[in-house]
Protein backbone atom coordinates (compact mmCIF):
# COMPACT_ATOMS: atom_id res chain seq x y z
CA UNK A 1 0.00 0.00 0.00
CA UNK A 2 1.13 3.63 -0.92
CA UNK A 3 0.72 6.80 1.05
CA UNK A 4 -1.88 7.85 -1.23
CA UNK A 5 -4.45 4.87 -0.08
CA UNK A 6 -6.21 6.14 2.47
CA UNK A 7 -6.97 9.44 0.88
CA UNK A 8 -8.32 7.66 -3.04
CA UNK A 9 -10.25 5.79 -0.66
CA UNK A 10 -11.98 8.23 1.21
CA UNK A 11 -12.40 10.07 -2.26
CA UNK A 12 -13.95 7.34 -3.98
CA UNK A 13 -16.16 6.75 -0.75
CA UNK A 14 -17.35 10.15 -1.35
CA UNK A 15 -18.11 9.70 -5.15
CA UNK A 16 -20.37 6.56 -3.66
CA UNK A 17 -22.28 8.70 -1.39
CA UNK A 18 -23.19 11.36 -3.48
CA UNK A 19 -24.02 8.54 -6.59
CA UNK A 20 -26.58 6.47 -4.16
CA UNK A 21 -27.85 9.49 -2.86
CA UNK A 22 -28.46 11.25 -6.63
CA UNK A 23 -30.08 7.49 -7.44
CA UNK A 24 -32.45 7.18 -4.29
CA UNK A 25 -33.51 10.76 -4.85
CA UNK A 26 -34.41 10.05 -8.88
CA UNK A 27 -36.17 6.56 -7.24
CA UNK A 28 -38.16 8.88 -4.88
CA UNK A 29 -38.87 11.29 -7.41
CA UNK A 30 -40.02 8.96 -10.02
CA UNK A 31 -42.35 7.65 -7.28
CA UNK A 32 -44.02 10.81 -6.55
CA UNK A 33 -43.50 12.71 -10.13
CA UNK A 34 -46.74 11.02 -11.71
CA UNK A 35 -49.14 12.06 -9.30
CA UNK A 36 -47.19 16.17 -9.07
CA UNK A 37 -47.57 16.08 -13.38
CA UNK A 38 -51.62 14.78 -13.03
CA UNK A 39 -52.18 17.83 -10.30
CA UNK A 40 -50.43 20.95 -12.37
CA UNK A 41 -51.46 19.64 -15.56
CA UNK A 42 -55.32 18.82 -14.27
CA UNK A 43 -55.62 22.74 -14.05
CA UNK A 44 -54.64 22.94 -17.80
CA UNK A 45 -57.41 22.92 -20.89
CA UNK A 46 -57.29 20.23 -22.99
CA UNK A 47 -55.82 22.51 -26.13
CA UNK A 48 -52.96 23.71 -23.99
CA UNK A 49 -52.11 20.42 -22.89
CA UNK A 50 -51.65 18.76 -26.07
CA UNK A 51 -49.52 21.37 -27.21
CA UNK A 52 -47.11 21.31 -24.74
CA UNK A 53 -47.48 18.25 -22.44
CA UNK A 54 -44.65 18.77 -20.00
CA UNK A 55 -45.06 22.89 -18.99
CA UNK A 56 -46.29 24.26 -16.07
CA UNK A 57 -49.88 25.57 -16.75
CA UNK A 58 -49.68 29.46 -17.37
CA UNK A 59 -53.34 30.34 -16.87
CA UNK A 60 -54.05 27.60 -14.09
CA UNK A 61 -58.16 26.80 -14.54
CA UNK A 62 -60.60 24.41 -12.70
CA UNK A 63 -62.73 24.37 -15.29
CA UNK A 64 -61.77 20.24 -15.76
CA UNK A 65 -62.80 19.89 -11.95
CA UNK A 66 -65.84 21.90 -12.57
CA UNK A 67 -66.79 20.08 -15.40
CA UNK A 68 -66.50 16.61 -13.94
CA UNK A 69 -68.62 17.27 -10.82
CA UNK A 70 -71.24 19.29 -12.29
CA UNK A 71 -71.96 16.64 -14.80
CA UNK A 72 -74.23 14.50 -13.77
CA UNK A 73 -73.76 11.83 -16.44
CA UNK A 74 -70.52 11.00 -15.41
CA UNK A 75 -71.54 9.69 -12.03
CA UNK A 76 -68.07 10.67 -10.57
CA UNK A 77 -69.69 12.08 -7.05
CA UNK A 78 -72.08 9.17 -7.12
CA UNK A 79 -69.35 6.31 -7.01
CA UNK A 80 -67.03 7.99 -4.68
CA UNK A 81 -70.26 7.37 -2.32
CA UNK A 82 -70.55 4.07 -3.50
CA UNK A 83 -66.87 3.34 -2.53
CA UNK A 84 -67.14 5.19 0.26
CA UNK A 85 -69.86 3.02 1.57
CA UNK A 86 -68.56 -0.24 0.42
CA UNK A 87 -65.06 0.74 1.53
CA UNK A 88 -66.32 1.50 5.14
CA UNK A 89 -68.85 -1.48 5.94
CA UNK A 90 -66.28 -3.71 4.74
CA UNK A 91 -64.21 -2.04 7.10
CA UNK A 92 -66.39 -2.75 9.86
CA UNK A 93 -67.60 -5.59 9.54
CA UNK A 94 -64.05 -7.23 8.77
CA UNK A 95 -62.93 -6.00 12.01
CA UNK A 96 -65.97 -7.00 13.88
CA UNK A 97 -65.66 -10.82 12.58
CA UNK A 98 -62.05 -10.38 12.64
CA UNK A 99 -62.15 -9.81 16.73
CA UNK A 100 -64.82 -12.75 17.39
CA UNK A 101 -63.57 -15.30 15.19
CA UNK A 102 -59.97 -14.61 15.89
CA UNK A 103 -60.68 -14.54 19.81
CA UNK A 104 -62.48 -17.50 19.79
CA UNK A 105 -59.88 -19.36 17.83
CA UNK A 106 -57.60 -18.13 20.09
CA UNK A 107 -59.20 -19.31 23.72
CA UNK A 108 -62.24 -21.37 23.18
CA UNK A 109 -62.16 -24.77 23.31
CA UNK A 110 -65.16 -26.67 21.40
CA UNK A 111 -64.81 -29.60 18.63
CA UNK A 112 -64.77 -28.04 15.72
CA UNK A 113 -61.65 -25.21 16.35
CA UNK A 114 -59.71 -26.63 14.54
CA UNK A 115 -61.45 -27.43 11.48
CA UNK A 116 -62.47 -23.50 11.36
CA UNK A 117 -58.92 -22.72 11.61
CA UNK A 118 -57.88 -24.43 9.37
CA UNK A 119 -60.57 -23.53 6.95
CA UNK A 120 -59.75 -19.40 7.08
CA UNK A 121 -56.52 -20.98 6.88
CA UNK A 122 -57.43 -22.07 3.44
CA UNK A 123 -59.15 -19.12 2.82
CA UNK A 124 -55.63 -16.93 2.37
CA UNK A 125 -53.73 -19.56 0.47
CA UNK A 126 -56.94 -20.35 -2.17
CA UNK A 127 -55.97 -17.79 -5.46
CA UNK A 128 -59.17 -15.51 -5.14
CA UNK A 129 -58.86 -14.45 -8.86
CA UNK A 130 -59.80 -17.99 -9.65
CA UNK A 131 -62.99 -17.09 -8.06
CA UNK A 132 -63.47 -14.03 -10.57
CA UNK A 133 -66.23 -16.27 -12.69
CA UNK A 134 -67.41 -18.56 -10.31
CA UNK A 135 -68.68 -16.31 -7.52
CA UNK A 136 -70.08 -14.34 -10.35
CA UNK A 137 -72.13 -17.21 -11.08
CA UNK A 138 -73.48 -18.42 -7.91
CA UNK A 139 -74.65 -14.65 -7.09
CA UNK A 140 -76.17 -14.50 -10.55
CA UNK A 141 -78.07 -17.98 -9.18
CA UNK A 142 -79.06 -16.07 -6.11
CA UNK A 143 -80.49 -12.99 -7.23
CA UNK A 144 -77.62 -10.99 -5.49
CA UNK A 145 -75.81 -9.78 -8.34
CA UNK A 146 -75.48 -5.95 -8.93
CA UNK A 147 -76.93 -4.47 -5.47
CA UNK A 148 -75.98 -2.19 -2.65
CA UNK A 149 -74.07 -4.91 -0.76
CA UNK A 150 -73.07 -7.22 -3.13
CA UNK A 151 -69.42 -6.19 -3.12
CA UNK A 152 -69.71 -6.34 1.27
CA UNK A 153 -69.59 -10.17 0.76
CA UNK A 154 -66.21 -10.95 -1.47
CA UNK A 155 -64.51 -7.42 0.05
CA UNK A 156 -65.66 -9.08 3.58
CA UNK A 157 -64.54 -12.97 2.88
CA UNK A 158 -61.70 -12.27 1.57
CA UNK A 159 -60.00 -9.72 4.46
CA UNK A 160 -61.35 -12.15 7.20
CA UNK A 161 -58.28 -14.59 7.15
CA UNK A 162 -55.65 -12.46 7.42
CA UNK A 163 -58.14 -10.19 10.53
CA UNK A 164 -58.09 -13.72 12.08
CA UNK A 165 -54.66 -14.52 11.78
CA UNK A 166 -53.83 -11.08 13.05
CA UNK A 167 -56.10 -11.37 15.84
CA UNK A 168 -55.38 -15.02 16.97
CA UNK A 169 -51.67 -14.24 17.11
CA UNK A 170 -52.18 -11.64 18.93
CA UNK A 171 -54.89 -12.61 21.84
CA UNK A 172 -52.24 -15.63 22.45
CA UNK A 173 -49.80 -12.75 23.89
CA UNK A 174 -52.31 -12.16 26.38
CA UNK A 175 -52.19 -14.00 29.47
CA UNK A 176 -55.63 -15.85 30.57
CA UNK A 177 -55.13 -14.59 34.20
CA UNK A 178 -57.17 -11.56 32.22
CA UNK A 179 -59.83 -13.00 31.32
CA UNK A 180 -59.81 -15.53 34.75
CA UNK A 181 -59.81 -12.74 36.86
CA UNK A 182 -62.80 -10.93 35.40
CA UNK A 183 -64.44 -14.50 35.48
CA UNK A 184 -63.96 -14.05 39.32
CA UNK A 185 -65.67 -10.86 39.53
CA UNK A 186 -68.58 -12.16 37.99
CA UNK A 187 -68.18 -11.16 33.89
CA UNK A 188 -69.53 -13.68 31.51
CA UNK A 189 -68.13 -14.26 28.35
CA UNK A 190 -69.64 -11.61 26.29
CA UNK A 191 -69.19 -8.92 29.61
CA UNK A 192 -65.69 -9.91 29.08
CA UNK A 193 -65.20 -9.77 25.31
CA UNK A 194 -66.59 -6.27 24.81
CA UNK A 195 -65.33 -4.49 27.49
CA UNK A 196 -61.83 -6.30 28.57
CA UNK A 197 -60.53 -7.71 25.27
CA UNK A 198 -61.85 -5.38 22.57
CA UNK A 199 -59.81 -2.30 23.87
CA UNK A 200 -56.45 -4.73 24.74
CA UNK A 201 -56.99 -5.55 20.28
CA UNK A 202 -57.12 -2.09 19.89
CA UNK A 203 -53.48 -2.10 18.26
CA UNK A 204 -54.24 -4.96 16.31
CA UNK A 205 -57.69 -4.09 14.66
CA UNK A 206 -56.14 -0.47 13.87
CA UNK A 207 -53.62 -2.58 11.90
CA UNK A 208 -56.44 -4.59 10.02
CA UNK A 209 -58.47 -1.65 9.06
CA UNK A 210 -55.33 0.02 7.63
CA UNK A 211 -54.96 -2.82 5.36
CA UNK A 212 -58.19 -3.18 4.45
CA UNK A 213 -58.60 0.34 3.54
CA UNK A 214 -56.74 0.33 0.82
CA UNK A 215 -57.58 -3.09 -0.72
CA UNK A 216 -60.92 -2.00 -0.34
CA UNK A 217 -60.62 1.01 -1.91
CA UNK A 218 -58.38 0.15 -4.69
CA UNK A 219 -60.51 -3.20 -5.53
CA UNK A 220 -61.52 -3.77 -9.16
CA UNK A 221 -61.55 -7.02 -10.78
CA UNK A 222 -64.82 -8.03 -8.56
CA UNK A 223 -66.49 -4.97 -9.06
CA UNK A 224 -65.77 -4.88 -13.32
CA UNK A 225 -67.73 -8.57 -12.56
CA UNK A 226 -70.08 -8.22 -9.76
CA UNK A 227 -71.69 -4.57 -10.68
CA UNK A 228 -73.47 -3.74 -13.85
CA UNK A 229 -75.40 -0.86 -12.94
CA UNK A 230 -73.69 2.54 -13.01
CA UNK A 231 -75.18 4.26 -10.05
CA UNK A 232 -73.61 1.54 -8.03
CA UNK A 233 -70.01 1.50 -9.53
CA UNK A 234 -67.06 2.57 -7.01
CA UNK A 235 -64.44 4.13 -7.92
CA UNK A 236 -61.90 2.11 -9.69
CA UNK A 237 -65.04 0.86 -12.32
CA UNK A 238 -66.10 5.17 -13.25
CA UNK A 239 -62.37 5.57 -13.58
CA UNK A 240 -62.19 2.77 -16.62
CA UNK A 241 -65.96 4.23 -18.13
CA UNK A 242 -63.63 7.98 -18.28
CA UNK A 243 -61.27 6.44 -20.04
CA UNK A 244 -63.59 5.87 -22.56
CA UNK A 245 -65.46 8.74 -22.31
CA UNK A 246 -62.37 11.03 -22.29
CA UNK A 247 -59.67 9.12 -24.61
CA UNK A 248 -58.00 12.13 -26.21
CA UNK A 249 -58.79 14.38 -22.93
CA UNK A 250 -56.47 14.14 -20.74
CA UNK A 251 -56.19 17.05 -18.09
CA UNK A 252 -60.17 15.76 -17.80
CA UNK A 253 -59.10 11.98 -16.92
CA UNK A 254 -56.14 13.52 -14.73
CA UNK A 255 -58.71 15.86 -12.78
CA UNK A 256 -60.84 12.77 -12.34
CA UNK A 257 -58.36 10.37 -11.31
CA UNK A 258 -56.60 13.07 -8.85
CA UNK A 259 -60.22 13.87 -7.13
CA UNK A 260 -60.61 9.73 -6.31
CA UNK A 261 -57.45 9.38 -5.17
CA UNK A 262 -57.32 12.26 -3.13
CA UNK A 263 -58.95 10.95 0.01
CA UNK A 264 -56.39 7.68 0.10
CA UNK A 265 -53.30 10.06 -0.72
CA UNK A 266 -54.62 12.55 2.02
CA UNK A 267 -54.33 9.60 4.29
CA UNK A 268 -50.93 8.23 3.24
CA UNK A 269 -49.34 11.13 3.59
CA UNK A 270 -50.85 12.00 7.06
CA UNK A 271 -49.99 8.81 8.64
CA UNK A 272 -47.71 7.66 6.36
CA UNK A 273 -45.49 5.87 9.36
CA UNK A 274 -48.63 4.59 10.73
CA UNK A 275 -49.74 3.22 7.56
CA UNK A 276 -46.32 2.10 6.29
CA UNK A 277 -45.82 -0.17 9.63
CA UNK A 278 -49.49 -1.50 9.37
CA UNK A 279 -49.04 -2.88 6.09
CA UNK A 280 -45.42 -4.17 6.40
CA UNK A 281 -46.56 -6.49 9.70
CA UNK A 282 -49.74 -7.54 7.77
CA UNK A 283 -48.01 -8.66 4.98
CA UNK A 284 -45.15 -10.46 7.00
CA UNK A 285 -47.04 -11.82 9.54
CA UNK A 286 -50.30 -12.50 7.11
CA UNK B 1 -57.61 -21.77 25.85
CA UNK B 2 -59.67 -20.68 28.61
CA UNK B 3 -60.84 -22.91 31.45
CA UNK B 4 -62.69 -20.82 33.76
CA UNK B 5 -65.15 -19.43 31.47
CA UNK B 6 -66.52 -21.43 29.09
CA UNK B 7 -69.35 -19.35 26.79
CA UNK B 8 -72.51 -21.54 25.94
CA UNK B 9 -73.09 -23.31 23.25
CA UNK B 10 -75.93 -21.16 21.89
CA UNK B 11 -73.56 -17.75 22.38
CA UNK B 12 -70.72 -19.34 20.29
CA UNK B 13 -72.81 -20.34 17.87
CA UNK B 14 -74.43 -17.08 17.34
CA UNK B 15 -70.84 -15.40 17.68
CA UNK B 16 -70.01 -18.11 14.50
CA UNK B 17 -72.53 -18.43 12.50
CA UNK B 18 -72.75 -15.21 10.51
CA UNK B 19 -68.89 -14.72 9.47
CA UNK B 20 -68.83 -18.81 8.94
CA UNK B 21 -71.72 -18.93 6.69
CA UNK B 22 -70.64 -15.87 4.99
CA UNK B 23 -66.99 -17.29 4.46
CA UNK B 24 -68.02 -20.56 3.19
CA UNK B 25 -71.03 -18.34 0.50
CA UNK B 26 -68.36 -16.74 -1.25
CA UNK B 27 -65.37 -19.10 -1.07
CA UNK B 28 -66.05 -22.51 -0.93
CA UNK B 29 -69.63 -22.40 -2.81
CA UNK B 30 -68.27 -20.73 -6.05
CA UNK B 31 -65.01 -23.19 -5.90
CA UNK B 32 -67.26 -26.59 -6.04
CA UNK B 33 -69.70 -24.64 -8.28
CA UNK B 34 -67.05 -23.64 -10.99
CA UNK B 35 -65.49 -27.29 -10.19
CA UNK B 36 -68.99 -28.73 -11.40
CA UNK B 37 -69.84 -26.29 -14.46
CA UNK B 38 -66.35 -27.07 -15.88
CA UNK B 39 -68.00 -30.06 -16.60
CA UNK B 40 -70.82 -28.67 -18.24
CA UNK B 41 -71.14 -27.37 -22.17
CA UNK B 42 -72.68 -23.68 -20.98
CA UNK B 43 -73.03 -20.41 -22.96
CA UNK B 44 -75.13 -18.44 -19.99
CA UNK B 45 -78.05 -19.31 -21.04
CA UNK B 46 -80.82 -21.48 -19.49
CA UNK B 47 -79.56 -24.65 -21.12
CA UNK B 48 -76.54 -26.47 -19.83
CA UNK B 49 -75.35 -29.89 -21.13
CA UNK B 50 -73.30 -31.67 -19.58
CA UNK B 51 -70.07 -32.82 -21.67
CA UNK B 52 -67.79 -34.79 -19.29
CA UNK B 53 -63.87 -34.14 -20.13
CA UNK B 54 -64.37 -32.30 -23.31
CA UNK B 55 -63.59 -28.67 -21.69
CA UNK B 56 -60.60 -30.27 -20.44
CA UNK B 57 -59.58 -31.50 -23.72
CA UNK B 58 -59.89 -28.44 -25.01
CA UNK B 59 -58.29 -26.15 -22.14
CA UNK B 60 -55.03 -28.78 -23.04
CA UNK B 61 -54.97 -27.95 -26.71
CA UNK B 62 -55.90 -24.35 -26.12
CA UNK B 63 -52.47 -22.18 -26.88
CA UNK B 64 -53.69 -18.96 -25.94
CA UNK B 65 -54.32 -20.22 -22.22
CA UNK B 66 -50.92 -21.74 -22.13
CA UNK B 67 -49.24 -18.66 -23.75
CA UNK B 68 -51.54 -16.27 -20.59
CA UNK B 69 -50.09 -19.14 -18.39
CA UNK B 70 -46.52 -18.10 -19.52
CA UNK B 71 -46.71 -14.50 -19.37
CA UNK B 72 -47.81 -14.76 -15.42
CA UNK B 73 -45.20 -16.56 -15.55
CA UNK B 74 -42.82 -13.88 -16.94
CA UNK B 75 -44.48 -11.77 -15.02
CA UNK B 76 -43.24 -13.02 -11.49
CA UNK B 77 -39.80 -14.00 -12.82
CA UNK B 78 -39.54 -9.91 -14.17
CA UNK B 79 -41.24 -8.69 -10.60
CA UNK B 80 -38.99 -11.23 -8.42
CA UNK B 81 -36.22 -9.65 -9.99
CA UNK B 82 -37.32 -6.16 -10.27
CA UNK B 83 -38.94 -5.76 -7.57
CA UNK B 84 -37.14 -7.68 -5.16
CA UNK B 85 -33.88 -7.08 -6.18
CA UNK B 86 -33.93 -3.14 -7.38
CA UNK B 87 -35.67 -3.06 -3.53
CA UNK B 88 -32.59 -4.79 -1.74
CA UNK B 89 -30.38 -2.63 -3.96
CA UNK B 90 -31.74 0.22 -2.74
CA UNK B 91 -31.93 -0.48 0.40
CA UNK B 92 -28.40 -1.33 0.75
CA UNK B 93 -28.07 1.96 -0.43
CA UNK B 94 -30.65 3.49 2.26
CA UNK B 95 -28.91 2.04 5.02
CA UNK B 96 -25.74 3.25 4.19
CA UNK B 97 -24.54 6.19 6.44
CA UNK B 98 -23.97 8.83 4.11
CA UNK B 99 -27.43 8.65 3.07
CA UNK B 100 -29.65 11.38 3.60
CA UNK B 101 -33.92 12.30 3.61
CA UNK B 102 -34.02 8.73 4.51
CA UNK B 103 -37.83 8.72 5.51
CA UNK B 104 -38.63 10.72 2.79
CA UNK B 105 -37.33 8.15 0.53
CA UNK B 106 -39.69 5.07 2.91
CA UNK B 107 -42.55 7.66 2.30
CA UNK B 108 -42.16 8.64 -1.61
CA UNK B 109 -40.67 5.19 -2.57
CA UNK B 110 -44.07 3.17 -0.27
CA UNK B 111 -46.39 5.56 -1.98
CA UNK B 112 -47.53 3.84 -5.50
CA UNK B 113 -48.16 1.10 -3.44
CA UNK B 114 -51.35 2.41 -1.97
CA UNK B 115 -52.52 3.62 -5.44
CA UNK B 116 -54.88 1.59 -7.49
CA UNK B 117 -53.99 -0.74 -9.93
CA UNK B 118 -56.41 0.83 -12.26
CA UNK B 119 -55.11 4.26 -11.72
CA UNK B 120 -51.38 3.10 -12.09
CA UNK B 121 -52.85 1.84 -15.34
CA UNK B 122 -54.14 4.87 -16.49
CA UNK B 123 -51.34 6.56 -15.51
CA UNK B 124 -48.76 4.63 -17.51
CA UNK B 125 -51.32 4.66 -20.72
CA UNK B 126 -50.64 7.90 -20.25
CA UNK B 127 -46.92 7.70 -20.21
CA UNK B 128 -46.70 5.51 -23.02
CA UNK B 129 -49.22 7.12 -25.14
CA UNK B 130 -48.07 7.93 -28.80
CA UNK B 131 -48.86 11.38 -29.41
CA UNK B 132 -49.26 13.33 -25.43
CA UNK B 133 -47.05 10.51 -23.66
CA UNK B 134 -44.22 11.05 -21.55
CA UNK B 135 -41.79 8.70 -23.13
CA UNK B 136 -42.52 9.98 -26.98
CA UNK B 137 -41.72 13.51 -25.26
CA UNK B 138 -38.80 12.40 -23.68
CA UNK B 139 -37.52 10.83 -27.06
CA UNK B 140 -38.24 13.64 -29.26
CA UNK B 141 -36.65 16.26 -27.11
CA UNK B 142 -33.24 14.40 -26.47
CA UNK B 143 -33.78 14.20 -30.76
CA UNK B 144 -34.33 10.92 -31.31
CA UNK B 145 -38.00 11.06 -32.92
CA UNK B 146 -36.94 8.03 -34.86
CA UNK B 147 -37.94 5.72 -31.51
CA UNK B 148 -40.92 6.86 -31.03
CA UNK B 149 -43.26 4.70 -31.21
CA UNK B 150 -47.12 3.35 -30.55
CA UNK B 151 -45.43 1.27 -27.29
CA UNK B 152 -48.91 -0.76 -25.98
CA UNK B 153 -49.83 -1.49 -29.78
CA UNK B 154 -46.35 -3.43 -30.36
CA UNK B 155 -46.40 -6.98 -29.65
CA UNK B 156 -42.69 -7.73 -29.59
CA UNK B 157 -42.73 -5.29 -26.22
CA UNK B 158 -45.82 -5.22 -24.47
CA UNK B 159 -45.06 -7.41 -22.01
CA UNK B 160 -42.48 -5.60 -20.92
CA UNK B 161 -44.23 -2.58 -21.26
CA UNK B 162 -46.99 -3.90 -18.98
CA UNK B 163 -44.28 -5.45 -16.46
CA UNK B 164 -42.20 -1.98 -15.99
CA UNK B 165 -45.38 -0.27 -13.96
CA UNK B 166 -45.78 -3.83 -11.90
CA UNK B 167 -42.57 -3.08 -11.15
CA UNK B 168 -42.26 0.27 -10.38
CA UNK B 169 -45.46 -0.02 -8.41
CA UNK B 170 -44.20 -2.04 -5.87
CA UNK B 171 -40.55 -1.18 -5.29
CA UNK B 172 -41.08 0.50 -2.50
CA UNK B 173 -43.18 -2.14 -0.84
CA UNK B 174 -40.38 -4.25 -0.84
CA UNK B 175 -38.00 -2.04 0.55
CA UNK B 176 -39.95 -0.80 3.29
CA UNK B 177 -40.50 -4.89 4.00
CA UNK B 178 -36.63 -5.69 3.77
CA UNK B 179 -35.92 -2.18 5.68
CA UNK B 180 -38.07 -3.42 8.36
CA UNK B 181 -36.00 -6.52 8.71
CA UNK B 182 -32.42 -5.45 8.30
CA UNK B 183 -33.12 -3.19 10.75
CA UNK B 184 -33.94 -6.14 13.00
CA UNK B 185 -30.23 -7.27 13.05
CA UNK B 186 -28.22 -6.78 15.73
CA UNK B 187 -26.40 -3.68 14.07
CA UNK B 188 -23.12 -5.09 16.41
CA UNK B 189 -22.77 -8.05 13.34
CA UNK B 190 -21.95 -5.45 11.02
CA UNK B 191 -19.71 -3.71 13.00
CA UNK B 192 -17.78 -6.92 13.72
CA UNK B 193 -17.86 -7.41 9.74
CA UNK B 194 -15.89 -4.13 8.77
CA UNK B 195 -13.54 -4.49 11.73
CA UNK B 196 -12.80 -7.87 9.66
CA UNK B 197 -12.48 -5.59 6.39
CA UNK B 198 -15.42 -7.41 4.39
CA UNK B 199 -16.51 -4.43 1.76
CA UNK B 200 -20.07 -3.28 1.32
CA UNK B 201 -21.12 -6.17 -1.38
CA UNK B 202 -19.63 -8.66 0.90
CA UNK B 203 -21.79 -7.81 3.86
CA UNK B 204 -24.72 -7.68 1.65
CA UNK B 205 -24.07 -11.20 0.36
CA UNK B 206 -22.70 -13.47 3.09
CA UNK B 207 -24.09 -11.86 6.23
CA UNK B 208 -27.29 -9.64 5.29
CA UNK B 209 -28.94 -11.78 3.26
CA UNK B 210 -28.85 -14.76 4.73
CA UNK B 211 -29.83 -13.01 8.17
CA UNK B 212 -32.54 -11.82 6.55
CA UNK B 213 -34.06 -15.51 4.47
CA UNK B 214 -37.40 -15.75 6.06
CA UNK B 215 -38.28 -12.28 5.09
CA UNK B 216 -37.22 -12.83 1.49
CA UNK B 217 -39.00 -15.93 1.40
CA UNK B 218 -42.03 -13.72 2.48
CA UNK B 219 -41.18 -11.34 -0.27
CA UNK B 220 -41.18 -14.16 -2.98
CA UNK B 221 -44.00 -15.63 -2.03
CA UNK B 222 -45.92 -12.23 -2.01
CA UNK B 223 -44.38 -11.32 -5.07
CA UNK B 224 -45.63 -14.87 -6.60
CA UNK B 225 -48.78 -14.60 -5.40
CA UNK B 226 -49.83 -11.05 -6.63
CA UNK B 227 -48.19 -11.89 -10.04
CA UNK B 228 -50.28 -15.33 -10.68
CA UNK B 229 -53.01 -12.57 -10.26
CA UNK B 230 -52.48 -10.09 -12.39
CA UNK B 231 -55.57 -8.55 -13.66
CA UNK B 232 -56.39 -4.79 -13.50
CA UNK B 233 -53.33 -3.25 -14.64
CA UNK B 234 -53.31 -5.55 -17.89
CA UNK B 235 -57.13 -4.85 -18.05
CA UNK B 236 -56.78 -1.34 -18.30
CA UNK B 237 -53.95 -1.07 -20.34
CA UNK B 238 -54.74 -3.47 -23.26
CA UNK B 239 -57.10 -5.48 -22.45
CA UNK B 240 -54.90 -8.63 -23.06
CA UNK B 241 -53.59 -6.93 -26.47
CA UNK B 242 -52.81 -6.69 -29.31
CA UNK B 243 -54.32 -9.98 -30.34
CA UNK B 244 -53.11 -12.30 -27.27
CA UNK B 245 -49.97 -10.74 -26.57
CA UNK B 246 -50.40 -9.29 -23.11
CA UNK B 247 -52.75 -11.88 -22.25
CA UNK B 248 -52.86 -13.54 -18.82
CA UNK B 249 -54.93 -16.23 -17.05
CA UNK B 250 -57.22 -14.06 -15.14
CA UNK B 251 -57.70 -11.81 -18.15
CA UNK B 252 -58.30 -14.56 -20.88
CA UNK B 253 -60.90 -15.94 -17.83
CA UNK B 254 -63.02 -13.29 -18.18
CA UNK B 255 -62.77 -12.74 -21.52
CA UNK B 256 -64.04 -16.23 -22.48
CA UNK B 257 -66.90 -15.79 -19.89
CA UNK B 258 -67.97 -12.59 -20.27
CA UNK B 259 -67.19 -11.65 -23.79
CA UNK B 260 -67.69 -14.74 -25.54
CA UNK B 261 -70.23 -15.78 -22.48
CA UNK B 262 -69.04 -19.18 -22.49
CA UNK B 263 -69.79 -19.66 -18.90
CA UNK B 264 -69.03 -23.60 -18.89
CA UNK B 265 -65.71 -23.13 -20.50
CA UNK B 266 -64.80 -20.34 -17.99
CA UNK B 267 -65.07 -22.25 -15.08
CA UNK B 268 -63.10 -24.43 -16.27
CA UNK B 269 -60.97 -22.02 -16.77
CA UNK B 270 -61.18 -20.54 -13.29
CA UNK B 271 -60.37 -24.52 -12.48
CA UNK B 272 -56.66 -23.97 -13.82
CA UNK B 273 -56.12 -21.23 -12.99
CA UNK B 274 -56.65 -22.17 -9.09
CA UNK B 275 -54.45 -25.41 -9.52
CA UNK B 276 -51.81 -23.55 -11.85
CA UNK B 277 -51.53 -21.06 -8.92
CA UNK B 278 -51.07 -23.43 -6.08
CA UNK B 279 -49.10 -25.24 -7.99
CA UNK B 280 -46.49 -22.36 -9.14
CA UNK B 281 -46.80 -20.75 -5.35
CA UNK B 282 -46.24 -24.23 -3.84
CA UNK B 283 -43.14 -25.63 -6.06
CA UNK B 284 -41.66 -21.74 -5.68
CA UNK B 285 -41.32 -21.95 -2.16
CA UNK B 286 -40.56 -25.40 -2.18
CA UNK B 287 -37.34 -24.46 -5.22
CA UNK B 288 -36.45 -21.59 -2.64
CA UNK B 289 -36.29 -23.90 0.61
CA UNK B 290 -34.24 -26.76 -1.13
CA UNK B 291 -31.96 -24.00 -2.59
CA UNK B 292 -31.45 -21.91 0.74
CA UNK B 293 -30.78 -25.70 2.63
CA UNK B 294 -28.24 -26.49 0.04
CA UNK B 295 -26.17 -23.47 0.66
CA UNK B 296 -25.77 -24.05 4.46
CA UNK B 297 -24.89 -27.48 3.98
Amino acid sequence: MNMNAPKTHKVRKGVAAVVMNVILIIFSLSCIFPIVWMAYSSLKEKRVFNADIMGLPKNPTLINYIKILSNKDYHLGESMLNSVRTTGLSIILIILFSFIVGYILARVHFKLNRVLYVMFLMGMLIPIHSLLVPIYVVFQRCGINNRWFTLLLPYVSFGLPMGIFLVEGYVKTIPVSLEEAAAIDGSNFTHTLWTIILPICRPILTTVAIIQVFSCWNEFSFALVLIKDVSLQTVPLALTQFKGQFASDYPKQMAAMLITMAPVVVLYFAFSKEIIKGMVSGAVKG
Amino acid sequence: MLTTIKPKKKTLILYLIIPVLMFVFTVFVPLVTALVYSFFEWKGGPVKTFNGLANYKQLIQDTTFWQSFGHNIYLVIACIIGQIGIAFILVLMVNAKSTKLKGIHRTFGFFPSTIAAVCIGLIWNMIYHNKYGLINWFLKAIGRKDLCQVWLNNSKIVMLCVTIPLIWQFIGYYMVIILSAISSIDSEIFESAQIDGANGVQTAWYITLPLIKNTMLVCITLCVAGNMKAFDNIYVMTKGGPGTASMVMAMYGYQVSFSQSNMGYGSCISVAIFVLSLLVIGSSQGLIKYLTREKEA
